[in-house]
């Protein structure tokens, strides 16, 4: 459904990404883990359209998709949660919700939509008339999730939604995921927190200084040394 | 002082107010979407004036179509400069966004204000009136009608953009755009789009205020220049980029010039507000509403 090849990327002239490949099928869950500064979040920016691609190739549902603007990617159907949420933070978050669904125009499917993220995370429901802004953390993660949700897309990129999270928070979120990955979207997820990513998910990408070094099932990188020994904590 | 006195000073001080609101609203859109420094705002009052005062004359128009009109010319004109314009500077420019659009803007207002000159000529060109009369509210206290639809008028067009902006998925998206520009693409929102329509948006609500002013103020090539200062004026008072504030701050900046005209004499009007808004600026830098849009200008 996805496919990377040789994607490179850059900020000015510090280049970030150095030939990233992966491939996530549909109805997958995917990760792509590694250290700060390994370049997940501009692999993700990237595909998103908000970095323009240096080099190489991104492919969504067959059509070639690097160069093209976000908001056109984003009205394929890939949905992108950032790791600043980019919330709309003075607006209330039905509105948040509402602008979630912008590239449709079925009131009805609009509705249903809202209807499926509010039955997701029951918590924004009660504070549907709230600003955006002043939503506590956990609150925020799940806004910007069900924003995402609200267009129906077909493929999910989420970045780092543990960060800055309670642990019971954590696992709220990641259920949250699994669930959705269960109903049928595709997810691409950037984590830090790696043993509990590997046990959830399918497949995984290992990136170090924008460059794939691992690939595999989760299953088998957890019993991967390099892995266990740089990402596991054990020795 | 009587009491007749004083309600003529305050309905006085609202009238007046509805127009600075209007403009200033056009004006804090442009500044909370797009960040651009608006400079040629006053510029399409002007258009909107000219463009009445043809349409009700030369063609005949009743006076509401009239100052339709002179909202639509000024939606066109203005969605025609943002896309050939401020959208070509936006792909361009890499840093000093805010100070090359202040240079292209005033340079806009150049170009206006002598197109204007150039086509019609120095001189002024209004109505008497557009509808005859006076209303009597009470005892001492009367405005002529064409000062009461105007009014009207102006309320009629800040309501409809209220409603657009809160209440349509369009008026949505602009606000989105003003809150966080890389939420609002990956939503799907195209940005470009929400520039020119904005732009164009506050225009036509630049257009209205000139057309529906025109038996008060005549169409003039220079005109633009004092309602264009008057906005500024207006969101420098509440805070950049803050809609619902500029249409507060309109009626306040109304009354207290009104009130500064009567008790101080014309000369000191503008000292009067000037000196509040130096004073709110000195302790309260972002405005009196001011503290929620403290990123415009400074992206």
């Amino acid at each position: 459904m996805l496919e990377v090849n040789n994607l490179e990327a850059a900020y000015g002239h510090l280049q970030v990404l150095w030939g990233v490949s992966l491939k996530v099928s549909e109805g997958e869950f995917t990760s792509l883990l590694g250290p700060n500064g390994a370049g997940k979040t501009t692999t993700l920016r990237t595909i998103a359209g908000l970095i323009k691609p240096k080099g190489g190739e991104v492919k969504f549902m067959g059509e070639s998709i690097g160069g093209r603007r976000a908001d056109q990617i984003s009205r394929m159907g890939l949905s992108f949660i950032t790791e600043e949420l980019n919330l709309f933070t003075r607006m209330s978050v039905r509105e948040n919700l509402l602008l979630g669904a912008y590239g449709t125009r079925d009131k009805k499917k609009i509705e249903k939509s809202l209807d499926f993220v509010l039955d997701l995370f029951p918590v924004l429901a009660e504070r549907r008339n709230q600003l955006a802004g002043t939503l506590s953390g956990g609150e925020r993660k799940m806004l910007a999730l069900g924003r995402g949700l609200m267009s129906d897309p077909k493929f999910l990129l989420v970045d780092e939604p543990s960060l800055g999270l309670a642990p019971k928070l954590v696992l709220s979120v990641f259920k949250a995921l699994q669930e959705l990955n269960g109903r049928g979207v595709t997810i691409l997820l950037v984590e830090q927190n790696a043993s509990t990513t590997l046990h959830i998910t399918d497949r995984s990408y290992i990136l170090e200084r924008g460059r794939i070094v691992l690939e595999g099932a989760s299953a088998d990188l957890v019993e991967d040394e390099h892995v266990k020994k740089t990402y596991l904590g054990i020795e | 002082m009587e009491l007749a006195a004083f309600w003529d000073l305050i309905l006085t001080g609202l009238l007046r107010g509805g127009f600075y609101a209007l403009m200033a609203l056009g004006l804090a859109l442009v500044l909370g979407v797009m960040n651009v420094s608006h400079f040629a705002h006053g510029e399409f009052y002007m258009v909107g004036a000219y463009a009445a005062y043809f349409a009700h004359t030369a063609f005949g128009l009743n006076p509401l179509l009239a100052i339709l009109m002179a909202g639509l010319i000024g939606f066109a004109i203005g969605a025609l400069v943002e896309k050939v314009v401020i959208c070509s500077l936006r792909k361009r420019t890499k840093e000093d966004w805010v100070m090359n659009t202040f240079l292209l803007t005033v340079g806009i207002s150049f170009v206006f204000i002598n197109s204007a000159k150039l086509i019609w000529g120095a001189r002024f060109r209004g109505v008497a009136h557009y509808w005859e009369g006076t209303i009597y509210l009470s005892e001492g206290l009367r405005i002529s009608i064409d000062r009461g639809a105007g009014f009207l008028i102006a309320i009629a067009a800040i309501a409809l953009t209220w409603f657009f902006l809160n209440r349509t998925q369009l008026g949505r998206a602009i606000r989105a755009v003003a809150q966080d520009e890389i939420g609002a693409m990956l939503v799907g929102i195209n940005l470009d789009r929400m520039n020119t329509l904005t732009f164009a948006l506050s225009s036509l609500l630049a257009g209205i205020a000139g057309g529906s002013l025109l038996s008060i103020n005549a169409a003039y090539p220079y005109m633009g220049l004092r309602p264009s200062n008057r906005s500024w004026y207006v969101v420098m008072l509440v805070g950049l980029g803050n809609v619902g504030g500029a249409i507060m701050g309109g009626f306040i900046v109304g009354i207290v010039e009104t009130l500064s005209y009567y008790f101080l004499g014309a000369g000191w009007q503008d000292v009067a507000s000037l000196l509040i808004l130096v004073l709110i600026l000195l302790f309260k830098p972002s405005g009196i509403f001011g503290t929620e849009v403290k990123g415009v200008l400074e992206r």
